[in-house]
C-alpha cells in the first residue's frame, strides 16, 4: 500500500494482482462503484450475489428464535395499538355531530359500526354536554392508556453522516405508533428486542473472532474487527423487522384499505387497486438492477470505514513509535485520506440509494397519474362529485403506501444485507471453536513427540489450498517430561513455528504432534492448552490491574502462587514499588512499565499457570544478566517436574538446557545436549557458540 | 449457520470443561431492573454559557465550508418556497379549474400554453373586484357574453377544455416532479457532502491533537476512547445547526403563532394553555439533569465497550494461548450489557419525559375541546371575532372556530413535544461535543517554543545535565517515583555510547527525553550545549533516528515500513538501509520482495526479522543522532555481528547531513562524504559482546549514571558496578554444571 493517496484501492500494486484477476469479468460500472477491498486481507469479497443475499435473510430470520418472548410481546403490543386507532375517528365524529351540532344519534346517514355500540350506549340519551363529558372521559382514558391523540413514541438520538455513527441508533431502535402506558411498554419491549437480537449476533461474532486460527490472526486487522462487532452487527435487527413486523402491518393496512375502497367506491375500485398493486412489480423490476451495486457500495462504505478505524487504531496504539519516528504528520495525513475516502464511499452508496429511490418513486408516480386521469374523467363526466377526488386520492395514497413499500422492499434490504454479510463472513470463518470434543487431557506424563512434521503457512489467509513458505520440514523430535529444552537457530529458522505446534496454536501441514502418544488433533483443545503454557515474544498485557493480568492465565491462582511467580520472574521488587502493588492498573497495553518489566510480567503470567509444559519464546531478550540468571535457575528447578521449552539466543540460557534443538531453514540440523553438540568438530551449533563467545 | 451446533457446543463443553462455563451469554435484558440512577452522581454541568462556548468552538471546522453552507441555506430556502408556490398553484388548478371548471388566471394559461379562450375575464377573479360585489360580477360576466359572444367569455370551461387543462397540468407535473426530485436529491447529497466535510475537519484536528499529546497522556488514555471520541462524539457536529438552531426556532415560532391565535379566540383559553405550559417547562428543567447523566453514561459506556473490544483483539494471541477466551468474553459481555443498559435507560427516560409532556399536551387538547364545546353550546362570543367579522364568521364560537382553534392547540401540544425532544437530544449533542473538544483542548505537555532556533549543524555533542524525571502524576511526593534522579552524561559525535543497566533502570527514558517525547522535570537535555526546548519538535525528531525496543511495524508494505519515518526516502535508499540492517536478503526472499504486505503488527515476520526492519527504519532516516534501543536482543549471534559491523562502519564513515524538516534525503546525499564529524550513536543493550565494542559505556543505576568510560576503564574499577554486571553475565555463561564448563573457555 502506498503511503498516502486517496484512492488506494485503485492502485493495484503487486499485492492486489492475484485478487484482481478474479474480478476480471466484472463490468465497467462495477469498477466505477469500487473494486475496493481496502484494508482487508481475510475478507476480500467485493460482491454479494442475489442468492447469497437471500440466504442471509433466512439466517437473520432464524435469530428470532433466540428472542421469542420479546418478539411475541412486541407483535401483540403493536397489534393492540390498532384498536384505539379504530375508535378514534368515530369518537371525533360523535363530538362534531352529537355534541357540537347537537343531533340525536342515528339520524346521520352513516350508521356507527358495531364496535362503537358500547360507546353509543353510554352517550345516548344524554344532553350534548353530557355526551361531551362522556367522550372526554373516554378520551382521557385512551390518552393515558394508548396515548391516543398525541402521536407515536420513538427515541432516536442524533447521528452522524456515516455508518459507524448511525450504529448506535440501530442498536437500540424501537418505538410505538402510540403512547401512554401501552406505547411506553411497546417502546421498552421493542428496544430490548432490538438490543437482544443485535447483542446475540455481536457477542457471537466476538467469540468467533476471538477464536480465529493463528494463521488468520495475523491478517485480520484490529480496527476491522472492532468495526464489525460494533458497527456492522447492530444492523441485523433492522433486517428482521423489515421482513416481519413492517411487512405484516403493511399488508394488514393494505387489506383494510382495500376493504374500505371496495365498500364505498366499488365502481372505480378494481382499476385503482390494480394500478396501485401493478406498481409493485414495476418498482421491483426497476430497482432490482440497482440491488447489486447497492450491496457493493454498501460493502465498500463499511470496508472503507473499517480501514479508517484501522489507521486510527494503529497510530493510537503505537503512538510511541509514531512520535519517536517523527511520523505524526504522516499518520495524520493517512487518517485524513482514509477518513475522507470513507465519507466518499458513504456518498457513493447514498447516490445509489437516491437513484433507486427516484426510480421506485417514478413507478408509483406513474400509477398516481393514471389514477388522477381516471378520477378526474369521472368528475368531469359528472359521475362523481368533486369531493370524491380528495377522498379517492387519499385512499389511493393509503393503498399506494404499502404498495410502494413492497415495491422498494428488496432494494431497501440491500444496504443492511451488506452489513450483515460482513458479520456472517466471520461467523462462517473456520475457527477453533469448530473443533469440539476430542479426548480431554488430564495430565501430561510422557512428553511431546513430533513425527515427520511439515508446516507451511497458507499464502492466502482464507486457508485455501495454495501454501506459502515452508516453515518446517520433516521435524522428528521427542521432548520428555523433566527436561529443559532449548530451541536454537538463526532468525527465521522456524523456532517459533515449531513451538506453536505443541499447544496446537498451529496444526502441522503433514506429520503428527503427539502428546503422551496421542495425536494433538484428537485432543480437546481447551484442556490441551490448560496443560501447555506459552509465553510469547511480544509481551502483551491487558490494560487492567497486574493481578487481573496474572489471573488471566489461571483464574484460580492463590495469592501465594502469584507472589511466587512474580518472585521467580524477578518482578517482586518493582511490583512492590508501584503505588498500588499488585492492583496497579496498567496503562494502554502496559505502557507504564518499561519493556523489560513487561516482559518479566509476561513470564510471571506463564509461571502462574503451573502447567505441565511451559514454553518461553525468547524470554530473556530484554532482561539484564542478573535477572536472567535467576530466571534460568528457577526454570531449571521448575523443569524437574515439567517440560520447559525455551527459545533462546543467549548462550547462558542455552547451556543450561538438557537438550538443544538446532534449527536451520526449518530443518532440525542437530539435536542433543550442549556437550554432545560441542563435541562434533564442524557442527553448526559449535559454530554458533563460537560466534556468540567471540 | 452455527446457532444450533454452537448451543450444543456450549452444553457439551460445560460437561467436560469447567473453565468454559455454560452461561457465556447473559440472555436477559430486563425491562426495568437497573433503572435506578445513582443519586449522588454529579450531572455534567452544561450551562448556557458552556453550550455557547461549545457551539462557538465548532466555528473553525465549519468556516472552511461557509460558502457551501450559505449556498445550501439559499438553495434550501428557494427550494421550499418554489415547492410551496407550485403546490398552491397545482392545487388551485386541479381543484378549482379542472374539477370545478372555473376559468384560468392569465399567467396560468400562458404557463400551460393555452389560448385566451381559457382565461377568465372576471375582473373580480383578476384581482380588480372586492368582496361585496359578487352579484354584480356575475351580471357583468353575463353581459360580456351577450356583448362579445366569444368563447372566451364563457363562465365555465367545457369538459374538453377541462381535460386539456388537466393533461397539460399533468405534463408539467411530470416535468416538475422529475426536476424537483433531481434538485431535491442533489441538494440532499450536497448537504451530506458539506456535513461530512465539516465532520472530517473536526476528526482530522482531533487525530492530529491526539498524536501530538505527550506519552504521559497516552499512558493513561485508552485507544478505544480516542476512537469513540473521534468517531461518535465528533459526528454530532453535523447536527448542531439543524437541531440547535433551525429546529428550535421553527418550533418556537409555531408555538408563538398558535398562542397568539388562541388568545385571539379567547384570552382565557390562552391562560389555560399557558397554565399547562408551566408544568411542561418545569418538567423540562427538572429532567435535564437526569437526561444529561444518562447521555453521559451512554457515551462513557460506549467508549468503554470500544476500548474493551480493541484491547481484546490486540491481545488475542495471549488470550488464545492461555485459553482465556471465556474470561475475556465475559468482560466483553459485561461491557456490552452496560452499554445496552445505558442506551436503553437513556431512551426510557427520554420516553418518560416525552410521554409526560405528550400527556399534558393531550389533556390540554381534550380539555380545550370540552371547553370549546361548552362555549359553542352557550354561544359565547369570541374575543376578537367581532373585529374580523368582515373576513371570517367567527363572531361567536361555532364549529368552524372549533376546528381552527383545535388545530392550533393540537399544533401547540405537538410543538411543545418536539421542542422538548430537541432539547433532550441537544443535551446528548453537547455532551458529545464536550467530549470531542475535551480532546482538542488538552494542552500538549511538550510544546514547540514560540521562536524555535534551528538545531545546530553539525551536531558535535549531546548532553544531559542534572536531569530528573518521573512518569505520571500519580506517584506523589517530591522525587518519590523518579526514574531519573539527576543524570549527567555527554556523548560526542563519532563515538558509540552504550547505555548499560538493569531492567527498568531508565535507559529508554533517557532516550525518550532526547526525542522530547517528554520534557525533564528538572535539568536539561542539550545538543551542542543548547537546551532542547529551544528547538522545534519536528526539527529535533528529524535529527534523531531510533530503532525501538518494541519492534512496531505497521500493516503496510515492507518498503513503506522502512520508510515510515522518512516518507521521501527513495527505493535505493530503502534498500541500502535494509542492507545495513542485514534485512535485504530475507526481504528479497519474500513473495513480493519489498512490496510484500505485512500483517497486523507485522506479525508474519519472526521477531529477529522485525528487529532488523526496525533498524533499517532508523538507518534510512540518515540522521546525525542514532539511537538503538536493544537493537539485537532477538538476533542470533551471527546476524548481530553483521548488523553491528555494518552499523559501525555506516556510523563513522558516512557522516550525516543536517536535516531540518524539509531537507530531504537528496540534501543528505549531496552533503555526504564532505563532513568529517560522524554520528552520535547510542546503544542500549544487555549483550556483553555488543557492549564491549562501544567507545564509551555509561552504566545507569538508581536513576543516575554511576560509571562512565571505556570497557577497559570500567573493568579496572575494583568494586565497579559495571564490572559486577559483566561478571554476572560471564557467570551465567560459565558457571552451569561441570559438563559444560569444561570445553569452552570464553574468549
Amino acid at each position: 500500500m502506498t503511503a498516502n493517496g486517496p484512492a488506494k484501492e485503485d492502485v493495484p500494486g503487486r499485492s492486489g494482482a492475484r485478487r484482481r484477476r478474479s474480478f476480471a469479468k466484472s463490468s465497467w460500472w462495477q469498477g466505477l462503484l469500487g473494486k475496493g477491498t481496502f484494508d482487508d486481507r481475510v475478507d476480500v469479497r467485493p460482491d454479494i450475489t442475489t442468492r447469497e443475499a437471500v440466504t442471509l435473510l433466512g439466517r437473520s430470520l432464524k435469530l428470532i428464535t433466540e428472542a421469542k418472548g420479546l418478539f411475541l410481546c412486541k407483535f401483540l403490543l403493536q397489534l393492540g395499538m390498532v384498536v384505539p386507532g379504530l375508535y378514534l375517528p368515530w369518537m371525533l365524529r360523535i363530538v362534531v355531530d352529537n355534541a357540537i351540532r347537537q343531533e340525536p344519534f342515528d339520524t346521520t346517514e352513516v350508521r356507527l359500526p358495531p364496535f362503537m355500540e358500547p360507546v353509543q350506549f353510554l352517550a345516548e340519551g344524554q344532553t350534548p354536554m353530557g355526551i361531551m363529558l362522556t367522550i372526554t372521559v373516554m378520551f382521557v382514558v385512551m390518552l393515558l392508556l394508548f396515548g391516543s391523540r398525541m402521536g407515536g413514541l420513538r427515541m432516536d438520538l442524533l447521528q452522524g453522516q456515516d455508518a459507524a455513527t448511525q450504529a448506535e441508533n440501530q442498536l437500540s431502535a424501537g418505538g410505538s405508533a402510540g403512547g401512554g402506558i401501552w406505547g411506553l411498554t411497546e417502546l421498552m419491549v421493542n428496544v430490548r428486542l432490538t438490543q437482544t437480537l443485535a447483542n446475540r449476533l455481536r457477542t457471537r461474532l466476538f467469540r468467533r473472532l476471538s477464536r480465529m486460527p493463528m494463521t488468520a490472526l495475523d491478517d485480520q486487522r484490529i480496527g476491522d474487527s472492532v468495526y464489525r462487532v460494533l458497527y456492522d452487527a447492530p444492523m441485523m435487527p433492522n433486517l428482521v423487522y423489515d421482513l416481519t413486523f413492517t411487512s405484516f402491518f403493511m399488508l394488514v393496512s393494505a387489506v383494510a384499505n382495500l376493504y374500505v375502497l371496495q365498500y364505498s367506491y366499488g365502481q372505480v375500485a378494481p382499476e385503482l387497486v390494480l394500478m396501485a398493486w401493478l406498481s409493485v412489480p414495476v418498482a421491483f423490476a426497476c430497482t432490482f438492477p440497482f440491488s447489486g451495486p447497492l450491496r457493493r457500495t454498501s460493502q465498500n462504505k463499511r470496508a472503507a470505514g473499517a480501514a479508517t478505524t484501522n489507521t486510527m487504531e494503529e497510530s493510537m496504539s503505537q503512538i510511541a513509535a509514531v512520535q519517536s519516528l517523527g511520523a505524526g504528520e504522516r499518520e495524520r495525513d493517512r487518517f485524513a485520506a482514509r477518513s475522507s475516502q470513507a465519507f466518499q464511499r458513504e456518498r457513493y452508496s447514498l447516490a445509489v440509494v437516491l437513484i433507486s429511490a427516484a426510480v421506485a418513486f417514478g413507478a408509483l408516480g406513474g400509477a398516481g397519474i393514471y389514477v388522477t386521469v381516471l378520477v378526474t374523467n369521472r368528475i368531469i363526466d359528472g359521475s362523481m362529485s368533486v369531493g370524491d377526488f380528495a377522498t379517492l386520492l387519499g385512499i389511493f395514497a393509503q393503498i399506494a403506501t404499502p404498495a410502494g413499500y413492497f415495491g422498494a422492499f428488496w432494494i431497501k434490504l440491500q444496504d443492511v444485507i451488506a452489513a450483515v454479510r460482513r458479520v456472517f463472513f466471520f461467523l462462517d470463518f473456520p475457527s477453533e471453536e469448530d473443533r469440539v470434543g476430542g479426548t480431554r487431557v488430564a495430565t501430561i506424563r510422557q512428553g511431546v513427540t513430533l513425527e515427520h512434521v511439515h508446516f507451511a503457512y497458507p499464502s492466502d489467509p482464507r486457508g485455501s489450498d495454495s501454501l506459502g513458505k515452508k516453515a518446517l520440514r520433516d521435524v522428528n523430535v521427542h521432548f520428555g517430561m523433566g527436561e529443559l529444552i532449548a530451541i536454537v537457530g538463526p532468525t527465521g529458522s522456524g523456532k517459533t513455528t515449531l513451538a506453536y505446534l505443541i499447544p496446537n496454536l498451529l496444526t502441522p501441514t503433514s506429520g503428527r504432534v503427539l502428546i503422551d502418544g496421542r495425536d494433538a488433533r484428537e485432543l480437546e483443545i481447551g484442556s490441551l492448552r490448560r496443560h501447555v503454557t506459552y509465553v510469547f515474544q511480544e509481551h502483551l498485557l491487558l490494560s487492567e490491574s497486574i493481578r487481573e493480568n496474572l489471573l488471566l492465565a489461571n483464574p484460580e491462582a492463590t495469592q501465594e502462587q502469584l507472589a511466587a511467580a512474580l518472585a521467580t520472574a524477578g518482578c517482586d521488587d518493582f511490583v512492590e514499588a508501584l503505588p498500588h502493588g499488585l492492583d496497579t492498573e496498567l496503562g494502554r497495553s502496559g505502557d507504564t512499565l518499561s519493556v523489560g518489566q513487561q516482559q518479566r510480567l509476561s513470564i510471571a503470567r506463564g509461571l502462574v499457570r503451573d502447567s505441565s509444559v511451559l514454553i518461553l519464546d525468547e524470554p530473556t531478550a530484554a532482561l539484564d544478566p542478573q535477572t536472567e540468571n535467576a530466571l534460568v535457575a528457577a526454570l531449571k528447578a521448575v523443569a524437574e517436574k515439567r517440560l520447559v521449552i525455551v527459545i533462546a539466543h543467549r548462550l547462558s540460557t542455552i547451556k543450561n538446557a538438557d537438550a538443544i534443538v538446532f534449527l536451520e531453514d526449518g530443518v532440525v540440523r542437530e539435536f542433543g545436549s550442549h556437550d554432545e553438540l560441542m563435541a562434533k568438530p564442524s557442527g553448526a551449533y559449535r559454530e554458533f557458540v563460537a560466534l556468540q563467545t567471540a | 449457520m452455527t446457532e444450533a451446533p454452537a448451543g450444543e457446543t456450549t452444553a457439551r463443553r460445560s460437561l467436560n470443561d469447567n473453565g468454559d462455563s455454560t452461561k457465556t451469554e447473559r440472555s436477559k435484558l430486563p425491562l426495568l431492573a437497573g433503572y435506578r440512577l445513582d443519586a449522588a452522581a454529579a450531572p455534567p454541568r452544561i450551562g448556557w454559557r458552556e453550550m455557547l462556548r461549545l457551539a462557538l468552538r465548532t466555528w473553525p471546522f465549519m468556516r472552511p465550508m461557509l460558502r457551501h453552507l450559505i449556498t445550501l441555506l439559499v438553495l434550501g430556502f428557494w427550494g421550499v418556497l418554489a415547492g410551496w408556490i407550485t403546490g398552491l398553484w397545482g392545487m388551485d388548478l386541479i381543484t378549482n379549474k379542472v374539477l370545478v371548471g372555473e376559468k384560468l388566471q392569465p399567467l396560468q394559461a400562458s404557463v400551460l400554453f393555452l389560448g385566451s379562450e381559457y382565461v377568465t375575464t372576471d375582473p373580480q377573479r383578476l384581482g380588480a373586484g372586492d368582496a361585496g360585489k359578487d352579484a354584480n360580477a356575475g351580471e357583468e360576466a353575463d353581459a360580456s357574453v351577450d356583448a362579445g359572444g366569444s368563447a372566451s367569455s364563457a363562465p365555465e370551461l367545457t369538459p374538453q377544455q377541462r381535460r386539456t387543462v388537466r393533461n397539460r397540468l399533468l405534463v408539467w407535473t411530470v416535468i416538475g416532479s422529475v426536476l424537483a426530485t433531481l434538485a431535491g436529491f442533489s441538494i440532499y447529497y450536497y448537504s451530506v457532502w458539506i456535513w461530512q466535510c465539516v465532520n472530517q475537519n473536526l476528526r482530522v484536528a482531533m487525530v492530529e491533537r491526539a498524536e501530538s499529546l505527550s506519552l504521559k497522556h497516552h499512558d493513561e488514555a485508552r485507544v478505544g476512547d480516542a476512537i469513540f471520541r473521534v468517531y461518535q462524539d465528533s459526528a454530532m457536529i453535523v447536527n448542531l445547526i439543524q437541531e440547535g438552531i433551525v429546529a428550535p426556532l421553527v418550533a418556537a415560532y409555531g408555538l408563538l403563532i398558535a398562542l397568539a391565535l388562541v388568545a385571539a379566540f379567547d384570552p382565557w383559553f390562552a391562560v389555560f394553555v399557558l397554565a399547562v405550559m408551566v408544568p411542561i417547562a418545569s418538567l423540562a428543567v427538572v429532567s435535564t439533569r437526569r437526561i444529561r447523566l444518562r447521555a453521559r453514561d451512554n457515551r462513557q459506556a460506549g467508549s468503554s465497550l470500544t476500548s474493551r473490544t480493541q484491547e481484546v483483539f490486540t491481545a488475542l494471541k495471549v488470550i488464545k494461548a492461555n485459553r482465556a477466551e471465556t474470561r475475556v468474553f465475559r468482560r466483553f459481555d459485561e461491557d456490552s450489557h452496560a452499554a445496552l443498559h445505558a442506551a436503553y435507560f437513556l431512551r426510557l427516560d427520554m420516553a418518560l419525559v416525552t410521554l409526560a409532556v405528550g400527556t399534558l399536551g393531550g389533556l390540554l387538547l381534550i380539555g380545550g375541546e370540552y371547553l370549546m364545546v361548552a362555549w359553542i353550546i352557550e354561544e359565547r362570543e369570541t374575543f376578537l371575532g367581532a373585529a374580523v367579522a368582515a373576513f371570517i364568521g367567527f363572531v361567536i364560537w361555532n364549529y368552524g372556530a372549533f376546528e381552527v382553534a383545535r388545530n392550533r392547540v393540537s399544533g401547540l401540544a405537538e410543538g411543545a413535544r418536539s421542542l422538548i425532544g430537541t432539547w433532550m437530544r441537544m443535551q446528548d449533542l453537547f455532551i458529545a461535543l464536550r467530549r470531542a473538544f475535551h480532546l482538542l483542548d488538552l494542552a500538549p505537555e511538550v510544546v514547540d517554543p514560540a521562536d524555535p532556533t534551528p538545531v545546530p549543524t553539525p551536531i558535535a555533542s549531546v548532553a544531559w545535565r542534572g536531569v530528573r524525571f518521573a512518569y505520571g502524576s500519580e506517584t506523589a511526593g517530591e522525587g518519590q517515583g523518579d526514574v531519573l534522579k539527576g543524570v549527567d552524561l555527554e556523548a560526542e559525535a563519532g563515538a558509540v555510547t552504550a547505555i548499560v543497566g538493569a531492567t527498568g533502570a531508565g535507559k529508554s527514558t533517557l532516550m525518550a527525553l532526547l526525542l522530547r517525547l517528554f520534557d525533564p522535570d528538572s535539568g536539561k537535555v542539550m545538543i551542542n550545549g543548547e537546551d532542547l526546548r529551544a528547538f522545534a519538535l519536528d526539527d529535533i525528531r528529524s535529527n534523531v533516528a531510533i530503532a525501538l525496543q518494541k519492534n512496531v511495524l505497521f500493516a503496510d508494505s515492507v518498503a513503506a515500513n522502512i520508510a515510515f519515518g522518512a516518507a521521501r526516502a527513495s527505493r535505493a535508499e530503502i534498500e541500502a538501509a535494509a542492507k545495513i540492517a542485514d534485512a535485504d536478503e530475507f526481504i528479497r526472499e519474500m513473495p513480493k520482495g519489498y512490496d510484500t504486505e505485512l500483517g497486523e503488527r507485522g506479525a508474519k515476520l519472526s521477531s529477529g526479522q522485525r528487529q532488523r526492519l526496525s533498524i533499517a527504519r532508523a538507518v534510512v532516516r540518515n540522521s546525525p543522532i542514532l539511537v538503538l534501543d536493544e537493537p539485537t536482543a532477538a538476533l542470533d549471534a551471527r546476524t548481530e555481528r553483521r548488523v553491528l559491523l555494518n552499523l559501525a562502519e555506516w556510523g563513522r564513515a558516512a557522516p550525516p547531513a543536517q536535516r531540518s524538516g524539509e531537507a530531504s534525503g537528496k540534501a543528505a546525499k549531496a552533503a555526504s562524504g564532505e563532513r568529517p564529524a560522524g554520528r552520535v550513536i547510542f546503544l542500549i543493550t544487555h549483550r556483553l559482546s555488543t557492549i564491549k565494542n562501544a567507545d564509551r559505556i555509561a552504566f545507569i543505576e538508581d536513576g543516575r549514571i554511576q560509571e562512565h568510560g571505556t570497557h577497559g576503564d570500567l573493568m579496572a574499577l575494583p568494586d565497579g558496578r559495571y564490572r559486577a554486571f559483566v561478571e554476572a553475565e560471564a557467570v551465567a555463561a560459565e558457571q552451569p554444571s561441570a559438563r559444560t564448563a569444561t570445553g569452552q573457555p570464553r574468549q
